[in-house]
C-alpha cells in the first residue's frame, strides 16, 4: 500500500483483507478508494455492492448496482439485482419497471416467458412488489392471473390470490380460492382455514391481514370471539361439507372444537379425546389446552396462568370427561356408554396422563404426581410418563428429583434425543453440570471436546442453560463465555447472509431472498439472542454493583504487619502463585498432548481454548458492555418487557434519567401489571434526581412527565393506591403484590405488617404463583423483620401445602 | 420364571423388536415389575451381547414395550432328561443374582460330563430364561405371541446350522404358578416334568417344575 498508493489492485486487495476480518466499513472505504482509480472495474463494483447490501447501505447499493447494470446490461443477474435494490429502497414501481424492461429485452420464445421455476419465481416476485404498492391490489391480482401459466409454485400462487381477493373484499372469489387450496391437499395448513373463514364471514381488511399471519393451529376462530351466527355458519360447513369431503383431515376435525360452546363443545371434545386416548397421542393435553381461550380487549389469548385455566369452562369439561373415562376404563375397560368396543390397556394410561396434565396446568402438583405415579406403575417402560413426572416435580420445587426422574426415563431409551436433551436441561437446572455434560455428549460425535462440538453445532439452548447454571454458581467468567458463544452464533447467522446476496439472485429465489433479508434484520430480536444478551447485561450489571467479585486476590496489607508476619505472608503468597502457575502449565501441557494425540489419529485437532475461564470477558468495562447489549435489545426486541426493565437498570447506573423514564413508559405500555416494573417506577420516583449539570430541557421533561408515571400522585399515595387495588382484586399477580408490599415499606406508605398482609392474606389463589415467586415473597417477608414473623409463618404453611416438595423454604 | 395369566380379552396385535444396549433397561424394567427375583447385570449384558433378535425380543403395543421373552440355546445336559445340577446352576445364576463365575462353572461341568453320557455328543436345547408381560397387559395374548414367535422361528429354521442340534425346548415354572403351567401345557403342548426342589433361593415356594417340549 505504501509504495503503490495509485494501484486499484492494491486497494482492492486491501479491502478484501478487511472483509476477511469482517471489518466491512473499512473494506467499503478501501473498495471506494480503488474505484476512484478505476471507476469501471466490475469485480470491485460487485464486491462493493455485496458489502453495501450486507451493511444495509441501501442507497449506496442502488447507485453501485445502477453503475454495474449500465456497464454490463446483458446479464440477467445485474437486472434482477438492480430491481431488488430499487425494492429495498422502497421504490416498488421502479422495481416493477426494471423487471418489465428486462423481460421486454427477451425474445418471446425465451425461457423467461415460459413456464419454469425461475420465470415463475420472477413473476411472483414482481407480483409481490406490485402488491406492496399502496392501493394497487387490483393490478396485482390482474398480474397474478396473467402470470398463472408461467408459475410453478401453484400453492403460493393460490395463497396470494386468495389473500388479495380477501383484501379487495371479493369474499365469494376468495372462499373459492381457499377451497381449491384445500382440494390441493393443504387441509392441514391453518392459514388456509383462516383465509376461508375470513371469506365466509366477510371479515374486514385489518382482521384478514392479522388472521393470515397466524401461526400453528390458530385461526380466525381462536384469534377473536365470533358472533353466534358466524360460528354456526362455519360449523355448518366444517361439520357438513368439509367433514364429508376431507374425512382424513385432523385439522378439519379439530376446528369445530374452536367454534362450539357448552354441551356441544363437550360432546365434540369427548369425541376428540376418545380418538386421541385410544391411539395414545401424547400431545392431546396441550392440544386441548390451546382451547382455553380468554377474551382480552376484544381478542382471544390462551389462558396461561393456573388461576385462569382453573376458572375456564372448557377445562371443567375436559376434567369431567377425563374422570369419567378413568372410572369407566378401570371398571370395564370401556369408554362410558360405549358397549361395543373394549379398549386396549394403554387407553387408561393415556387417560391418566391427560388427567395429570390438567392437574399440572392448574398447579395442583400433589394430585398430578399421584396420578403420574399410577401411570409409571402401569407401564414402566413409557418414557413420556417420566417426562411428565419430571416436569411436575420441577414445577413443584424439587429440581433434583425432577432431573433424576428424567434420567431414569432417559435410561430406557438411549436413542431418544429429545429425552436426552430434556434430561440435560433439567440437570443444568438442578446445578449438576458435569452430569449434564455427560448426557449431552452422548449425542455428540465421540471425538474431541463435546463442549467445542456443541458450540460448532450452534446449540444455543444448551449453552444458554449452561450459562444460566454457571451464573447461579457464581462462575461469572465461564457463564459470560457461554452467553457470548450464543451471541457469536447469531453474529455468524448474520454473516451467513453474505452468501445469499449473490446466490439467491442467481437462482432467482427473490421472494425467499427478501424474506431472508427481513429475517436477518429481525435477528437480534429473536428469543435466544435476547436471552443471551440479557444474560450478559444482567451479569455485567451484577459485577458493576459488586466490584469485589472480580478483584484478583489482593496483596495483603504488608505495611501493617510485623517483619515476621510479613515474611510469612509473602511466602504464602509466593507458594500460592507458584501452585497456580504450575496448575496452569500442567493444564496447558495436557491440552497440547491431547492435540498431538488427536493429530496422530488423523482427527482434526481440537481448537485450544486459551481462556477457559472467560478472564478476558471479566476484564471488560461492565457498564459499557451492559449498555451495548441493552441498546441492541431496545432496538430489536422492543416487545419484551424485560428489554425495558434492563434498559432502565442500565440507564439508571449510567445516570441517564430520561432514558430510564422512557424505558418505564415503554414497559408500562407492554404490561402495566408487572411487579418488576412497579418496583422500578417507585425506585425512579424516589431516586431520579436530575444531574446538577444536565440540560434545563431535560429537567423540564423529567418534571412534567414523572407525575404521569405516578398517575399524578406523589409516590406515597401512588403506592397506597396500588395496594388498595391489589387488595380489592384477589387474583392480583403475586409478584406485583410482593413489589407493592416492598414499596409500601420503603416509601413508608404503610407498616410492615400491612405490607405483609397484602402478600399473605390472599394466600395462593392469585395469579403468578410459582416456586420462584413464592420464594421471592418469602424473601420479602423475611426482610420485613419481626413485625411480619406471624405472616411469614402463615405463608410458609400455605406454600408447603401447595408445594410439598419445595426445597429451602424456611 | 413365568408371569402370565390366561386370556379372555381380544388379543393385542403386538409387534416385536430386538434388545439392544440402548433399550435393555426396558427389559430390566419389565422383569423387575413382573418377577419376585432380581436378575443380575450379567443377565442383561448377555442379552445385549448375544443380539439374537429371534430368541430375545420385546413385544410392543402402541409404541411401548409391554412384554419380553429371553431364550437361548444351550448344551443338552447329560444325566437324564433334565440334569438338576445343571439347571440349578443356571437358575441360580439367573434368578438369584450370583455372578458370571457360577454360571460358567455350571456350563463347564455339564460339558465335561457330556462325554460319559449315552446320548450323542453335542446335542442342544432351547432354554426359555424369562417370559414377562406387564400386569396391565396380561390376558391379551401378548405372552402367547412372544412364545409362538420364538417357537415358530425355531421350527422354520430347525435344519439350519444354528438349530440343527436343538432337540427340545425347556423352562422352569414355580410350583405355585398354575396359570403358567396351563399356558404352556394347554397352549403349547409342553410336558410337565419332574419337580426340582429348592430351585429358587429367596421366594416361596422355592420349588419348580421343569416343562419341556420335543422339537423333533
Amino acid at each position: 500500500m505504501k509504495t503503490k498508493q495509485r494501484s486499484h489492485v492494491c486497494w482492492h486487495v486491501y479491502g478484501l483483507l478487511h472483509r476477511a476480518d469482517r471489518e466491512y466499513n473499512e473494506a467499503i472505504k478501501a473498495y471506494k478508494q480503488a474505484l476512484r482509480i478505476d471507476s469501471e472495474n466490475l469485480q470491485i463494483l460487485r464486491d462493493l455492492s455485496l458489502l453495501q447490501v450486507q451493511m444495509r447501505d441501501l442507497s449506496g447499493f442502488l447507485v453501485t448496482r445502477h453503475t454495474i447494470l449500465t456497464l454490463k446490461s446483458n446479464q440477467r443477474m445485474n437486472w434482477l439485482t438492480y430491481a431488488v435494490a430499487k425494492h429495498l429502497n422502497g421504490d416498488l414501481a421502479g422495481a416493477v419497471s426494471v423487471i418489465d424492461i428486462y423481460l421486454g429485452t427477451m425474445p418471446e420464445d425465451s425461457d423467461e416467458h415460459k413456464r419454469g421455476y425461475e420465470s415463475g419465481e420472477l413473476a411472483l416476485y414482481k407480483n409481490r412488489a406490485l402488491a406492496e404498492i399502496p392501493d394497487n391490489l387490483q393490478t396485482a391480482l390482474d398480474h397474478l392471473e396473467e402470470c398463472k401459466t408461467v408459475v410453478m409454485d401453484q400453492t403460493a400462487w393460490l395463497m396470494t390470490k386468495g389473500t388479495y381477493q380477501l383484501q379487495l373484499g371479493r369474499y365469494d372469489d376468495a372462499s373459492k380460492t381457499f377451497l381449491s387450496l384445500l382440494e390441493r391437499g393443504l387441509t392441514e395448513d391453518y392459514r388456509v382455514h383462516s383465509g376461508y373463514m375470513c371469506a365466509v364471514l366477510g371479515a374486514d381488511n385489518e382482521t384478514c391481514q392479522a388472521a393470515m399471519k397466524l401461526k400453528g393451529t390458530a385461526t380466525l376462530a381462536t384469534m377473536k370471539p365470533l358472533a353466534a351466527d358466524q360460528r354456526q355458519a362455519l360449523l355448518k360447513t366444517y361439520r357438513g361439507e368439509f367433514a364429508e369431503r376431507f374425512p382424513k383431515s385432523p385439522a378439519i376435525r379439530r376446528i369445530p372444537l374452536t367454534l362450539l360452546e357448552g354441551d356441544e363443545l363437550k360432546a365434540a371434545i369427548d369425541d376428540h379425546c376418545r380418538r386421541g386416548l385410544t391411539r395414545g397421542v401424547p400431545s392431546l393435553g396441550s392440544d386441548l389446552a390451546a382451547l382455553f381461550l380468554i377474551e382480552r380487549d376484544g381478542k382471544y389469548v390462551t389462558a396461561a396462568d393456573a388461576v385462569d385455566i382453573k376458572a375456564h369452562s372448557t377445562l371443567a369439561a375436559v376434567v369431567d370427561l377425563a374422570e369419567g373415562y378413568i372410572t369407566s376404563l378401570l371398571s370395564e375397560s370401556k369408554f362410558p356408554g360405549d358397549d361395543n368396543k373394549c379398549e386396549s390397556p394403554s387407553t387408561i394410561l393415556w387417560a391418566w396422563y391427560l388427567r395429570a396434565y390438567m392437574h399440572e396446568l392448574c398447579g395442583e402438583y400433589p394430585a398430578a404426581l399421584d396420578i403420574v405415579d399410577k401411570c409409571i406403575e402401569h407401564t414402566p417402560t413409557a418414557v413420556d410418563m417420566y417426562e411428565l413426572k419430571g416436569r411436575i416435580l420441577m414445577a413443584s420445587g424439587d429440581a433434583e428429583a425432577a432431573a433424576d426422574c428424567l434420567d431414569s426415563g432417559r435410561d430406557l431409551d438411549k436413542q431418544d434425543r429429545y429425552i436426552n436433551n430434556q434430561t440435560t436441561k433439567y440437570m443444568l437446572q438442578a446445578g449438576r453440570q458435569s452430569v449434564a455434560g455427560e448426557r449431552i455428549a452422548l449425542f455428540v460425535k465421540h471425538e474431541g471436546n463435546p463442549e467445542q462440538m456443541l458450540s460448532d453445532m450452534q446449540c444455543s439452548w444448551y449453552e444458554l442453560e449452561l450459562a444460566d447454571c454457571l451464573r447461579r454458581q457464581k462462575e461469572w467468567g465461564k457463564s459470560l463465555k457461554k452467553y457470548s458463544s450464543v451471541v457469536k452464533h447469531f453474529e455468524d447467522w448474520h454473516e451467513d447472509q453474505f452468501d445469499f446476496h449473490s446466490y439467491c439472485i442467481r437462482k432467482v429465489t427473490l421472494r425467499a431472498y427478501i424474506d431472508v433479508l427481513q429475517f436477518e434484520d429481525d435477528l437480534w430480536g429473536l428469543e435466544n439472542y435476547a436471552r443471551a444478551a440479557e444474560g450478559i447485561s444482567r451479569l455485567y450489571l451484577h459485577l458493576y454493583d459488586n466490584p469485589d467479585l472480580t478483584k484478583e486476590d489482593e496483596e495483603p496489607d504488608y505495611a501493617s504487619m510485623t517483619a515476621a508476619q510479613r515474611k510469612k505472608a509473602k511466602a504464602i503468597a509466593r507458594k500460592k502463585k507458584k501452585a497456580a502457575e504450575k496448575k496452569a502449565e500442567e493444564e496447558k501441557a495436557a491440552a497440547v498432548e491431547a492435540q498431538k494425540a488427536a493429530q496422530k489419529k488423523g482427527i482434526k485437532a481440537p481448537v485450544m481454548d486459551e481462556d477457559p475461564n472467560g478472564e478476558t470477558l471479566l476484564k471488560k468495562d461492565p457498564l459499557e458492555e451492559a449498555k451495548k447489549f441493552s441498546a441492541i435489545l431496545s432496538r430489536s426486541a422492543p416487545r419484551r418487557i424485560s428489554t425495558w426493565l434492563l434498559q432502565y437498570d442500565v440507564a439508571m447506573r449510567r445516570k441517564k434519567p430520561l432514558l430510564a423514564m422512557q424505558a418505564l413508559f415503554k414497559g408500562r405500555a407492554i404490561d402495566a401489571q408487572s411487579g418488576e416494573l412497579f418496583v422500578r417506577i417507585v425506585d425512579f420516583a424516589e431516586n431520579a434526581a436530575p444531574e446538577a449539570d444536565s440540560h434545563e430541557a431535560a429537567k423540564e421533561v423529567l418534571n412534567s412527565e414523572l407525575p404521569r408515571l405516578l398517575n399524578g400522585k406523589d409516590v406515597c399515595s401512588f403506592v397506597q393506591d396500588a395496594a388498595a387495588s391489589a387488595k380489592s382484586d384477589p387474583l392480583t399477580d403475586l409478584s406485583l403484590r410482593v413489589a407493592i408490599a416492598s414499596a409500601m415499606v420503603k416509601t413508608k406508605a404503610g407498616s410492615s405488617s400491612d405490607a405483609a398482609s397484602l402478600i399473605v392474606d390472599q394466600g395462593l389463589d392469585g395469579r403468578g404463583v410459582s416456586v420462584k415467586t413464592v420464594k421471592a415473597a418469602l424473601d420479602c417477608l423475611t426482610e420485613f423483620g419481626d413485625e411480619a414473623s406471624a405472616a411469614k409463618t402463615k405463608w410458609i404453611e400455605a406454600v408447603k401445602a401447595r408445594f410439598p416438595l419445595i426445597k429451602d423454604f424456611d | 420364571k413365568i408371569a402370565i395369566m390366561s386370556s379372555k380379552h381380544k388379543p393385542l396385535p403386538v409387534s416385536f423388536g430386538g434388545i439392544t444396549k440402548d433399550n435393555v433397561e426396558q427389559l430390566r424394567m419389565i422383569n423387575t415389575s413382573c418377577f419376585p427375583v432380581q436378575y443380575n447385570d450379567a443377565f442383561y449384558r448377555e442379552a445385549v451381547d448375544r443380539r439374537d433378535d429371534e430368541l430375545c425380543k420385546f413385544a410392543y403395543w402402541n409404541g411401548f414395550v409391554v412384554g419380553a421373552i429371553c431364550a437361548r440355546i444351550e448344551p443338552m445336559p447329560t444325566h437324564g432328561e433334565t440334569a438338576p445340577a445343571n439347571a440349578n446352576a443356571n437358575a441360580n445364576a439367573n434368578a438369584n443374582g450370583s455372578d458370571d463365575k457360577t454360571k460358567k462353572e455350571g456350563e463347564e461341568g455339564s460339558a465335561a460330563s457330556s462325554t460319559s453320557n449315552g446320548k450323542p455328543e453335542g446335542r442342544k436345547r432351547l432354554y426359555v430364561m424369562t417370559l414377562a408381560v406387564l400386569a396391565a397387559y396380561r390376558g391379551r395374548g401378548v405372552g402367547k405371541a412372544l412364545v409362538k414367535s420364538v417357537l415358530d422361528h425355531v421350527e422354520e429354521n430347525i435344519d439350519t446350522p444354528k438349530f440343527r442340534d436343538v432337540d427340545e425346548v425347556l423352562l422352569h415354572v414355580q410350583t405355585s404358578n398354575d396359570g403358567a403351567m396351563r399356558f404352556y401345557v394347554d397352549g403349547f403342548g409342553f410336558d410337565k416334568g419332574p419337580m426340582v426342589e429348592n430351585y429358587y433361593r429367596r421366594i416361596d415356594p422355592p420349588h419348580c417344575y421343569v416343562l419341556s417340549k420335543k422339537l423333533r
